[in-house]
């Protein structure tokens, strides 16, 4: 939601204000009005242009909304009958009412009409935030060997028994730990080890969740180095730490332990989610007292712990090159992030992301480009590699006078190989053929490689797609799908959903969920953190399960808790760490709706909001339109008769009529969920009295129903057209940054029919997103060789 | 590539990697408001393994003395040359020889017991205080009229990439040992990195306007208007850059030849570099006080442009009677020497900025080592060299004290910077208070 919270949402009506028709005005450009519409046409002229406008677009000073929505005819036409004109309400009703909506609705109300009034096209984007890091990583990754680390539950292990300070004698014990968090005492690590001197190598990757920043602590009284997303050399496996090995700094250096004092190391890293990164910890103990070693982190939305199994993997990965350039928002004012507006802070941000992603390269060139100081070819070989960056980077081969001007003319002469292609690498960051990804060229299996990297993963095309397009094998829309399809099999593609469903359930823009402590004891830092743990397990638990049918995430009947949560929420679990699938009354809990992070999300600090859950409902879920409040009225809980529940009070704050145009929707939408309180918790007492949960709910097509609570709520969402349309929709604008329509006006109906076609497979429907958009303007006969 | 990696990580633990500053909000300011009173300048310079005494000390003390062939280097520098024997590193406690040489050198105070071991000797840990040049960089960064952009740099010259008490003898303070930078490259970021980056992005951003310019063509009417607005934001930035680039240094940022490793075969070139760039800093005021590390405690320099194979660490526990390893022992350290020279040099040819005289007459170069002699691991007799003018001692001397707390020397040093404090390091090693220098 845009709005701030605590305010609540009064939309005026969609149709409104009509004062006395001015019966003299001239007829305007009406050149569209069929001979079966004329008299819907002579009666708006007559009665509503004046305030609405000659073709609905409003008029300043009168009603300057323009005249649009999503409601059906007949429900247009019971609102005109009901509400207009204004003035002599009841005299527009019957036939009359229902020429006029026809109209309206076919002349520039629809959604159909509006596409038809103003056609949508692809608008020219510069890469997002997220492109912009993504792109980066994967084109220095793609100069490396690439190697993600996909499975986890813990470090890989080695505990050896030391010779003087950290001589390795012998490995005594090998296995996978999966938390460092011990405590060994006086006592020994491990059968076979002496207590006084050991040492352990713990190696393998950290699976970063979010893109962020991390925090890091280390705990010892003893010797420990972290290394996290650094290429460890050769000369780093030499575990003999008093030799002159040269190695990489350590993220955390506890090496030289104080009087057997415990001390504490902290570093922060900026990590990109979805993403492995190497993590190597080493750690010794010689001769102090006691040993001990904890490893915790503090990830982004979540709070201080040792670092969980579940993100630890015995697996080697390859470092990952992150630009932590802080970048000003992207545009999302249509209700999605995409790159159509420049500003200077922007252009500040990318210029000094291409300074930081040149030192970058700089910093590792002899390692990226295959070569060394003592390489007589180097030069040749620089110069092949600034080709191959800034082809990988511009997505296509290229031309001679591109070659010309980023490589040759950097390599001039007096000018220093290693100062060349830094200036050539920052030329390269800072060019519009890298910072956009369309550039109005024709669409040949370049632009298809380089649409389908960007709607999967927001990145690069990677080899086998570059392969791809340089074979001519992306000309035809089976070999586009069949892309799509491999692609959606990558880590890359699983950040990318995740994202979108932070977006979907509007998770980044609930960042703070705490309540008042004194209503809602427990419900701490520590709780809200699981909560949305809670709620990423299930999302993936769903999404990535065979059929990952989006009907799932609204109809099941359980939730992911860990004991912690199972104890607040009042159900019964193993004692187990880690979460588990637990289940509920069907009846009282269902899908993402009753998930208690997203109830406490859409509530009050003391109470629970059936406003926000109303709104997030209708938007989001139910995939309806809801204008943007005419006026915010703020929610005062004291100005109401103490003695009232919830549903009581809003039912009074949006008792207008003006108000009721939307919260006829949202309202009933709200109080089907009053049966859970602020931090969403089940109740069946709200300020003393029985919560009622029924509500009277209109759907789009002018049907009324009846819902009994959350479940009658659920099997509407999962069944309703308009809400899984707005499923794809969502989705579609989310993973490609443009309208749909911009593709044509069949493009949403035809991925919504396929979506149906494929049992709602939420990742088939990302991957049909994908080809749709990376086949659009292909033409076999040209684009295939 | 592996010292090249630790560069951005070395100056992201700074703050100050091109990604973190803003280049186009003006520089910090490079250069101190100029102050009436002289600037004073303080550099320490370590050499490893202790040196060879009777190729080092010379016979004579007094203003009358013969410098050995080990010194021989400070011919030209001899009247402002100050040779100190007979201090000591009294401090004892935890720790080997090398390893208590090395931390307690600039700190003069107890290593903590902890978990580093050399020899057979008690394992041991940081030292529990700062050392003498951080002493005095926050003395000088304290007051307005000394303030620099850095206060003081700790540069090294193949300096293994470890950090223990062999590797590291600067401290800010108690466990907090300050890590020299050993690769001139990221000296020279360090120090001009944000002008450099500039400067390079300067020359693309013309390319990038000519790119938008080009590509803007295959493009509809509301497209090329996104483009025209980040043109004209390119322009911007280009003046704005030049702009910057009016903000001028004293001299020039010096320029480095490519390629010079960090590695031991690279030392005489790298340690060249450092050089020019610690003088080329301190011209351009950044700093006051400055550590040049050559290796580190039992450092094995190879010094092979020497025609000398063997480490350093490892011909300097050979006998005395072994000549062939006394006699290269006397070469290296004659290299040391040498670049001591080399630095007085470059600082007496460069005249004073907005001084008088040369930059060597307000700078006082302090050689020292860990060790008195190699091959008996002696903490007594441990050289201290002072080269160079301005804290008001007088020079072209030989002094032979009784066996002294090296201590009594920081102390001195301290007070003639002003820096008023009774005691430095260990307070029982400072009772009989500063040494009579000037």
């Amino acid at each position: 939601m845009e709005h701030t919270r605590h305010v609540a949402y009064l939309l005026a009506l969609l149709l409104l204000v009509t004062s006395c028709a001015d019966r003299h005005s001239t007829v305007s450009n009406q050149a569209t009005t069929s001979s079966a519409q004329g008299k819907g046409a002579r009666i708006y002229r007559d009665q509503c242009a004046r305030c609405h406008g000659p073709t609905g677009e409003g008029v300043a000073g009168k009603h300057d909304e323009p005249l649009y929505g999503e409601r059906s005819l007949e429900s247009l036409a019971r609102q005109i009958e009901r509400t207009m004109p204004e003035d002599k309400v009841g005299t527009c009703v019957g036939e009359d009412a229902q020429a006029v909506a026809a109209y309206i609705h076919t002349a520039f109300y629809s959604p159909a009409a509006r596409a038809r009034n103003n056609p949508v096209k692809i608008d020219l984007a510069r890469l997002t935030i997220r492109q912009h890091r993504e792109s980066f990583a994967d084109l220095v990754g793609s100069f490396l060997t690439h190697r993600v680390a996909t499975t986890n539950g813990g470090l890989h292990a080695e505990y050896f028994q030391s010779k003087g300070m950290n001589k390795k004698e012998r490995r005594s014990l090998e296995r996978t730990d999966a938390t460092i968090d011990f405590a060994f005492g006086e006592g020994s690590p491990a059968p076979d080890i002496t207590a006084d001197q050991f040492s352990i190598a713990w190696a393998g990757s950290l699976l970063a969740p979010d893109t962020g920043d991390y925090q890091f602590r280390l705990t010892t009284p003893n010797g420990a180095r972290l290394y996290l997303n650094t290429d460890l050399a050769a000369g780093d496996a030499n575990r003999r730490d008093d030799s002159d090995a040269k190695r990489q700094p350590a993220l955390v250096d506890l090496w030289v332990s104080s009087g057997g004092m415990v001390r504490e190391g902290l570093a922060r890293l900026f990590l990109l989610g979805g993403r492995s990164y190497p993590l190597r910890l080493d750690y010794f103990k010689f001769k102090e007292k006691t040993a001990a070693i904890k490893l915790e982190w503090k990830p982004p939305h979540g709070v201080w712990s040792v670092v969980p199994a579940e993100v630890l993997s015995p697996e080697r990965s390859s470092s990952v090159a992150v630009i932590s350039t802080s970048f000003p928002p992207d545009d999302s004012s249509v209700g999605y992030e995409r790159g159509t507006s420049i500003s200077k802070a922007w252009l500040d941000a990318a210029t000094k992301a291409a300074v930081e992603g040149a030192t970058y390269i700089d910093d590792r060139l002899d390692a990226l480009a295959g070569t060394s100081p003592n390489d007589t070819n180097r030069v040749v070989r620089l110069k092949a590699f600034v080709a191959t960056l800034a082809e990988r980077a511009f997505r296509r081969p290229l031309t001679p006078e591109q070659r010309l001007t980023v490589v040759d003319e950097a390599f001039g002469a007096g000018v220093a190989p290693e100062l060349a292609v830094k200036r050539a690498v920052m030329r390269v960051l800072g060019s519009p053929h890298f910072l956009y990804p369309e550039l109005g060229q024709s669409t040949d299996p370049y632009t298809v490689a380089s649409r389908l990297a960007m709607v999967l993963w927001d990145s690069l095309p990677d080899s086998t797609l570059r392969e791809a397009a340089n074979e001519g094998r992306l000309g035809s829309r089976p070999e586009i799908g069949e892309q799509a399809r491999r692609m959606m099999a990558d880590s890359r593609a699983r950040a990318k959903l995740q994202e979108f469903f932070h977006h979907w359930l509007a998770l980044d823009e609930a960042e703070d969920l705490t309540k008042d402590p004194k209503t809602y004891p427990g419900f701490n830092e520590s709780i809200r953190a699981d909560l949305r743990m809670s709620l990423q397990r299930f999302i993936d638990h769903v999404v990535w399960s065979e059929s990952a049918d989006y009907r799932q995430l609204l109809l099941a009947d359980y939730l992911f808790l860990n004991p912690s949560l199972a104890e607040f929420y009042g159900a019964s679990m193993p004692t187990v760490p880690g979460f588990l699938p637990v289940t509920f009354d069907p009846s009282q809990r269902v899908g993402i709706f009753t998930h208690p992070y997203l109830l406490a999300a859409f509530s009050y600090h003391k109470s629970s909001s059936p406003i926000h859950r109303g709104v997030f409902l209708t938007r989001n879920v139910l995939g309806r339109f809801l204008k943007p409040p005419p006026m915010a009225i703020e929610f005062m809980d004291d100005r109401f008769d103490p003695s009232l529940t919830m549903r009581e009070k809003v039912t009074q704050l949006t008792s207008k009529e003006t108000c009721m145009a939307c919260h006829a929707t949202i309202n009933p939408l709200g109080f089907s969920l009053e049966q859970f309180d602020a931090v969403g918790r089940f109740r069946t007492v709200d300020n003393r009295k029985p919560v009622n949960a029924e509500s009277e709910y209109t759907a789009p097509d002018g049907k009324v129903l009846h819902l009994r609570g959350p479940r009658d709520l659920a099997e509407h969402a999962a069944t309703n057209p308009e809400a899984r349309r707005g499923f794809v929709r969502q989705l579609f604008q989310f993973s490609v940054k443009q309208a749909p329509a911009a593709y044509g006006s069949e493009t949403l109906p035809r991925l919504d029919s396929a979506f149906v076609k494929s049992g709602h497979h939420m990742r088939e429907a990302l991957a049909e997103i994908a080809t749709t958009v990376a086949s659009h303007g292909v033409r076999p006969h040209t684009a295939s060789r | 590539m592996n010292t090249a990696a630790t560069r951005r990580a070395f100056l992201h633990r700074l703050g100050v990697s091109a990604a973190v500053l803003p280049f186009v909000a003006g520089l910090p300011q490079l250069q101190a408001a100029h102050t009436k009173a002289p600037k004073q300048r303080i550099v320490f310079m370590f050499s490893p393994n202790g040196i060879v005494p009777s190729h080092f000390w010379p016979e004579e003390a007094g203003v009358d003395f013969k410098l050995k062939r080990i010194l021989q280097p400070l011919t030209p520098f001899q009247d402002r040359t100050l040779i100190l024997k007979g201090l000591c590193n009294k401090v004892r406690g935890d720790g080997d020889g090398h390893m208590r040489g090395m931390s307690c050198l600039l700190t003069g105070i107890e290593l903590f017991p902890g978990n580093i071991q050399g020899g057979s000797d008690t394992p041991a840990g940081w030292a529990s205080g700062p050392s003498i040049d951080q002493e005095l960089k926050q003395f000088v960064q304290s007051r307005p009229e000394t303030r620099t952009r850095f206060g003081s740099l700790e540069l090294g010259v193949a300096v293994p990439h470890r950090a223990d008490p062999w590797t590291r003898w600067t401290y800010a303070g108690p466990n907090q040992p300050v890590a020299p930078v050993s690769d001139p490259y990221q000296s020279f970021e360090l120090l001009y990195g944000q002008m450099k980056d500039r400067e390079d992005l300067g020359s693309i951003l013309d390319n990038v306007r000519d790119d938008l310019r080009q590509v803007s063509r295959y493009l509809g009417k509301a497209d090329q208007q996104l483009l025209d607005r980040h043109a004209t934001l390119v322009r911007d930035l280009e003046k704005e850059l030049q702009t910057s680039h009016k903000q001028s240094l004293a001299v020039p940022a010096p320029q480095l030849e490519p390629g010079v490793s960090a590695d031991n075969d690279d030392m005489p070139r790298a340690a060249a570099m450092q050089i020019q760039l610690l003088v080329n800093a301190f011209a351009n005021d950044m700093a006051r006080v400055a550590s040049l590390q050559f290796t580190n405690s039992v450092g094995q320099a190879k010094m092979r442009w020497l025609g000398i194979e063997e480490g350093h660490h490892s011909l300097s526990h050979d006998p005395d009677l072994n000549e062939g390893s006394q006699e290269k022992l006397v070469k290296i350290n004659v290299w040391f020497a040498t670049q001591l020279a080399t630095l007085a040099k470059k600082l007496a040819d460069t005249p004073e900025p907005g001084g008088t005289g040369s930059m060597l007459d307000h700078t006082t170069i302090v050689w020292t080592n860990e060790l008195g002699k190699g091959n008996s691991h002696t903490l007594d007799n441990i050289p201290f060299v002072l080269v160079g003018g301005g804290l008001g001692f007088k020079t072209g001397r030989s002094i032979q004290h009784e066996l002294t707390p090296h201590n009594r020397l920081w102390l001195t040093l301290a007070q003639a910077f002003g820096h008023d404090i009774k005691t430095f390091g260990n307070p029982k090693l400072c009772a009989a208070g500063p040494l009579a220098l000037s």
